[in-house]
């Protein structure tokens, strides 16, 4: 029932892309795990790296993915990726209890149980007979998991269950914990959910069609992956530290900035003609 | 591309009745290992309450996928006015009305559970009622065309005539009648899947957190935001995966595509199974 629509051949090939996003993210994971459990807070940062790079993986997953024609759109993968995703690392930050380190690892491989399930409906059981689509499902659940992991790195500097569900107060010398002023407990989680899966289905839906490239959509990748990091880097000050909000902010801005200009240069690239409009026109002239 | 699936071949709408035969079997396992957990007391509550939450997210799941194919989704061919339905996919259409379905369940959650399924079904219905008026107005008084279906001669609740209004070209165009009574049954179902499955998450952390030490200062906030978070994230899944079921658009309850529906139903099943299962042990005693 399918038929596949060739979208750009060029460059790096799907498996490659998928191990560099896949290792920078569980790298940058790890630092920032490693750092939270040293009790450093100022490597938060490393969160929205990791998220940059598993929307990176997972740009290529929906690309791939999409060039089957599911029917429904690609926002409704991101959509589907994060659903998934959240379950799993919501789960994996429960098994913190074990270790903090096994946090980022547990999360990929629950989500990619979940993913193999969901996918296995999809082909078998809806009877969508798209042969990628068991392993896109699975690695979009891995995907959104990783990325919903980083982004809550850069808001709360942790991944454990305990300290995204509460918060700890020292008042008048004893120790309290709040959970409703928690990430979790306060809501917050919803909006990293929607922050990262609208930047994991955003950058293909805007660039597919003819002239589509693989340099010019991982470039609004990671533009979207900052701007998203921008908005936990603000949130983040009300869990880190003030200085490591600031480092987070001033981290997630550069980014942005860096890969909106360098998106904007291969926009004009890729463009067959361009007009330097101006808002108001000169009455003059 | 979702131009060329919108054309799906002719075995689509085809039951797969191995498949769905270990889907149920994988369910009612996903279903025996929450009774088997609760037995041995890694979760709360004792051995029938963690399989009595896992079966209301299901029920929830399946309701929410029934509700899917009553939604008349237009897709983009409905934002140019060449096919019926309102002009978006069904992820977003069927978050909507869940999630204002969901909204409207969580505001009455501690007025009962009949009070807070209802609040859930009417705010869901009450959404796609609101969104299917002001996608009629805005199709007829400003595209200027009329609501015409392109799948059956005859609306089958009015009994108004169609093929005459519909364009040429065209697989018909605007909301009829048939396909907004079926968006507001869709958002009914939806609201009421989606509140089903988060009130069976509240109870479910609230029995859960006393075993967990999480008590005092906002321990009930939490357990909003974790019931939330997850039904609103399992709704996505069901959704998305009905949205596969009918591969992106249908028209409503008389479109030929609503007859997979015992498909999706069967996939919700499952999906809400490893999904609601994973949910649960969140707050596992470990």
């Amino acid at each position: 029932m399918s038929v596949k629509v060739e979208a750009s051949h060029d460059g790096i090939p799907h498996n490659k892309v998928m191990g560099m996003g896949l290792i920078l993210a569980l790298v940058s994971l790890y630092i920032a795990v490693a750092a939270s459990y040293a009790g450093i807070q100022y490597l938060a940062f490393f969160g929205g790296i990791a998220a940059v790079g598993a929307l990176i993986w997972g740009n290529s997953t929906i690309k791939k993915l999409c060039s089957y024609g599911i029917g429904t759109g690609v926002p409704s993968a991101g959509m589907l990726a994060f659903g998934s995703g959240v379950i799993a690392m919501l789960f994996a930050a429960k098994l913190a209890v074990i270790s903090p380190f096994i946090v980022p690892i547990a999360g990929l491989i629950i989500a990619l149980i979940v993913g193999l399930i969901l996918g296995w409906i999809t082909n078998s059981v809806l009877n969508m007979k798209i042969p990628v689509m068991t392993r896109s499902i699975a690695e979009l659940a891995a995907v959104g998991c990783l990325a919903l992991m980083g982004l809550t790195v850069v808001a709360t500097g942790h991944v454990t269950f305990a300290e995204i569900t509460s918060i700890n107060f020292e008042f008048l010398g004893v120790s309290m914990n709040f959970y409703d002023v928690s990430y979790i407990g306060a809501g917050i989680i919803a909006v990293s959910f929607m922050l990262g899966a609208i930047a994991l289905q955003h950058p293909f839906n805007a660039c597919l069609g003819p002239g589509e490239n693989q340099d010019r959509i991982n470039m609004l990748t990671i533009e979207c992956g900052f701007l998203s990091m921008i908005v936990m880097a603000v949130i983040s000050f009300a869990f880190v530290n003030s200085i490591a909000a600031w480092i987070s902010l001033i981290i997630a801005l550069i980014g942005w900035y860096w890969s909106y200009k360098k998106y904007f240069a291969l926009s004009k690239r890729d463009a067959a003609a361009w007009l330097d409009a101006k808002p108001f026109s000169d009455a003059e002239e | 591309m979702s131009a060329i699936a919108a054309k799906p071949g002719a075995n689509a709408g085809a039951f797969q009745p191995v498949a769905s035969v270990i889907a149920i079997i994988l369910a009612i396992i996903f279903i025996g290992v929450a009774y088997f957990l609760g037995n041995s007391g890694i979760l709360a509550g004792g051995a029938m309450l963690p399989a009595q939450t896992l079966v209301g997210i299901i029920v929830g799941a399946a309701l929410i996928a029934f509700g899917v194919h009553f939604v008349p989704v237009g897709g983009a061919p409905a934002a140019m006015g060449q096919s019926p339905g309102i002009a978006t996919g069904v992820a977003m259409l069927a978050t909507g009305a869940g999630l204002a379905g969901l909204f409207g369940g969580a505001w009455a959650a501690s007025l009962g559970f009949g009070v807070a399924l209802a609040g859930g079904a009417i705010g869901g219905g009450l959404m796609m009622a609101i969104t299917c008026l002001m996608v009629n107005i805005s199709y007829v008084y400003g595209m200027g065309i009329p609501a015409a279906s392109g799948k059956v001669e005859k609306d089958p609740i009015t009994g108004d005539s169609q093929a005459a209004y519909k364009s040429q070209g065209t697989e018909g165009h605007g909301l009829p009648f048939i396909s907004y009574v079926g968006g507001v049954i869709g958002g009914l179902f939806g609201g009421l899947g989606g509140t089903l499955i988060y009130i069976e998450l509240l109870d479910f952390y609230n029995a859960s957190f006393p075993a967990l030490n999480i008590a005092g200062e906002g321990a009930s906030a939490l357990a909003v935001g974790l019931a939330g978070i997850f039904a609103i994230g399992m709704f996505l899944v069901i959704a998305v995966l009905s949205a596969y079921n009918i591969t992106g658009t249908i028209e409503g309850p008389h479109d030929p595509k609503f007859k997979r529906f015992p498909r999706a139903i069967v996939a919700a099943i499952c999906a809400s199974g490893i999904c609601g299962l994973v949910a649960l042990l969140v707050v596992a005693i470990l």
